[in-house]
């Protein structure tokens, strides 16, 4: 418990503490027990741009790459015929806390091959920017819009880089970092104000709103380019 | 000279039947009331089950869910409502035609209730008034009905002498918190919540309208 005096909401608003568990088990008994695959490929094809290997959870192999070069890593790693890894099933990010790296996790699985691999990439905390992978796999699009909005990590070159999951005015930070407090930044009365003065339809592009005020003009104005017509041919 | 025509009492002199205005102004409106249903989460199946056949939300007068707000006469808010969703609301609200009610459905429209969090607005009176609050988690169908109810005697209570009292809205309003800060303070606070923790943790700088550093040192 708190010590006498302590502010006892200090504990909560510090966030968790990092864990003691050490982040590359490389002597974890079930890596060589059962070694995956696609691990050694890696290794063979791109050396020193495979950063770490582990295990966890038994039989989950993770490997950590080199973020400068995810893009041509994972697309070798959809591409190879011995590969394949076609599905990308997930691609979230985590952030240890203690100003740790945040990782880029990509979670692919191979439809052909019956086989799953976790990819991580470590964005250190000065610069958060990795290559896009949406043109790999479309349904990295709003997975990365996701991790953009929750972590901050900018995604280059992705094609549609707006917010997903927050408001347009949101400026309090990015909510699932460690050192993000639970209840925001701002006085409620200030957040209360803000989400009251956004417009919801910003969140939306033109094109998705649909141009359907000129298309009813355009068919308002023809339908009276008709009727005169008809009235001229009545004449 | 007796006149002969016939009356809802036979024949005779013509029958009339005395009321008040209000009275009847009252009883039609209490028996008429087209919920909007603003339904976000849990509390809004209760609130489909209240209208479906087994509870029959139709007896008391809530004949059909007006999806469309200008046809409404109630709000029921029935959910957790985000900030990004508290617009959406407010511009809902503004968009019903008066006399209107509101009713906050459920522990998290009306508090937040667990969602004592960054995203959620922590209570729904910080957005539009609120006439009847119906508690629980999410309250049954009995419990809407109860608050429907409510809002029928509050109806019943109701003056058209006082209509510019009971009704006053400046149109300068729409689209703008009901409460000011301090009342949101106010209203925030009993709940377990928020600010005030915030505030004393002394790590966190509240009514800051900068962007602050995104980690702490």
């Amino acid at each position: 418990m708190n010590k006498a005096g302590s502010n006892p909401f200090a504990m909560v608003d510090e966030g968790p503490k990092p864990s003691d568990a050490t982040v590359f088990p490389e002597d974890a008994p079930e890596a060589a027990s059962a070694p995956h695959p696609s691990v050694e490929a890696l290794r063979d094809h791109f050396g020193d741009a495979i950063v770490a290997h582990e295990v966890c959870a038994g039989d989950q192999h993770v490997v950590y790459v080199d973020p400068a070069r995810n893009v041509e890593i994972l697309s070798w790693l959809k591409a190879d015929p011995g590969q394949h890894y076609d599905h990308l099933a997930d691609l979230t990010a985590v952030d240890y806390g203690g100003g740790r790296p945040i990782q880029v996790v990509y979670q692919l699985w191979s439809i052909p091959h019956k086989r799953a691999l976790r990819v991580k990439a470590e964005l250190p905390l000065s610069e958060l920017e990795i290559e896009s992978v949406a043109g790999l796999w479309r349904c990295a699009d709003w997975l990365e819009r996701e991790v953009a909005d929750m972590f901050g990590v900018v995604f280059a070159g992705h094609p549609d880089p707006r917010r997903i999951l927050m408001p347009e005015n949101y400026a309090e930070g990015y909510p699932l970092r460690k050192d993000f407090p639970l209840r925001g930044r701002f006085s409620r009365a200030e957040q209360t104000r803000r989400a009251l003065r956004q417009n919801p339809e910003d969140d939306y592009f033109p094109a998705e709103m649909g141009d359907r005020e000129p298309q009813l003009v355009a068919s308002v104005a023809d339908d009276e380019d008709d009727e005169s017509e008809e009235v001229n041919h009545g004449d | 000279m007796g006149l002969d025509v016939p009356g809802i009492f036979g024949t005779g002199s013509p029958t009339f039947l005395t009321t008040k205005v209000d009275f009847v102004v009252n009883w039609a409106r209490r028996n008429s009331l087209w919920p909007m249903p603003f339904g976000t989460a849990c509390c809004a199946i209760e609130m489909m089950a209240s209208a479906a056949s087994n509870y029959d939300l139709a007896r008391f007068g809530m004949e059909r869910m007006s999806f469309s707000p200008r046809q409404a006469d109630v709000l029921i808010c029935a959910g957790r409502v985000p900030y990004k969703l508290a617009p959406v609301l407010r511009r809902i609200w503004d968009q019903m035609m008066q006399p209107k009610w509101c009713i906050s459905m459920g522990a998290c429209a009306s508090s937040g209730g667990v969602f004592d969090v960054y995203s959620m607005v922590q209570g729904i009176d910080t957005i539009v008034p609120v006439d009847v609050y119906i508690p629980g988690c999410p309250p049954r169908p009995e419990g809407l009905i109860y608050g429907l109810m409510m809002v029928q005697e509050k109806i019943s209570g109701e003056s058209l002498t006082r209509h510019a009292e009971l009704r006053a809205e400046d149109p300068d309003a729409a689209g703008k918190p009901r409460a000011g800060d301090a009342q949101v303070r106010d209203l925030t606070g009993p709940f377990g919540n928020s600010t005030q923790q915030n505030r004393l943790s002394g790590l966190v700088e509240t009514d800051a309208t900068e962007r602050p550093k995104d980690r702490l040192p």
